[in-house]
């Protein structure tokens, strides 16, 4: 992370009074692609700093690229987004608030069709469906008073639901 | 951060991880790569969709001049994207193990 772009805009902003829960960490991150490795170590340090099993880290950083970039590509707005990681038995809670958004439940977004030959196949696609394989349990709800998307995902290690 | 580099023999090198914000480096770097390539991907920490994106294109180019992209070194997370994303149906995959 440069100089330079802290000088013109910080991708991270700390925040941790505003965290809910004694063990709660959260901040706010850029709505940039160039912010993931901040939020690539932002999670890490909360996974070493609570002993959460490192196993669940790859599919968490997952999760949390494929809804992040979503936001960036598609959110229209410049706010940045809020992630919160809570510590759970047996893993982690992740919370993505994404302000003055357009609703998108992510839940409900269609699964790509794995099955195609390479012919057939097209780049794109595949984030919320892996996302989706991932994780234990995921979330969405939408606030049109307050134009807030919010995101919770929950990852333990308790087998994935995998190819189902 | 991620690493990728020409291995010599048909052999590519990837390192490290493989996201949105690599996406480009990568994908600029396997554009340039012709025929049958293996990538080694024993240093590859993790993927994501783009990087999947990435590979997915470069084996289109290359099946479609005769050639292919094959994997050598994959470990488990990769491994498990592969599988819930059908690539291990479009890529020869040599596991780590």
């Amino acid at each position: 992370m440069g100089e330079d772009r802290h000088s013109i805009l910080p991708a991270e902003i700390a925040d941790p009074a505003a965290a809910e829960g004694p063990a709660a960490a959260q901040r706010l991150f850029v709505r940039r692609i160039d912010a993931l490795p901040d939020l690539v170590a932002f999670t890490a340090a909360f996974f070493e700093r609570h002993g959460i099993d490192r196993e669940l880290l790859l599919a968490v950083d997952f999760a949390i690229e494929e809804l992040f970039t979503n936001m960036v590509k598609y959110g229209g707005s410049a706010a940045p987004v809020e992630v919160r990681l809570a510590p759970i038995p047996g893993g982690i809670e992740v919370r993505l608030t994404e302000r003055d958004s357009t609703a998108f439940d992510v839940t409900h977004a269609p699964d790509a069709d794995v099955t195609l030959p390479a012919s057939r196949r097209e780049p794109g696609g595949l984030g919320l469906h892996l996302t989706r394989r991932l994780l234990d349990t995921i979330e969405y709800d939408y606030s049109p008073d307050r134009r807030e998307s919010r995101i919770i995902f929950r990852k333990t290690g308790s087998p994935g639901r995998g190819g189902a | 951060m991620m690493k990728i580099e020409s291995g010599g023999d048909g052999v590519v090198i990837v390192a490290g991880r493989l996201d949105a914000a690599q996406a480009p480096a990568a994908q600029a770097f396997l554009d340039g790569v012709q025929g049958t390539v293996t990538l080694d991907a024993s240093r590859l920490e993790y993927i994501s969709s783009a990087g999947l994106g990435v590979l997915l294109k470069t084996q289109k180019r290359l099946l479609g001049s005769g050639g292919k992209l094959r994997l050598a070194g994959v470990g488990k997370h990769v491994r498990d994207i592969f599988v819930y994303s059908g690539f291990d149906q479009i890529f020869e995959i040599e596991p780590a193990d």
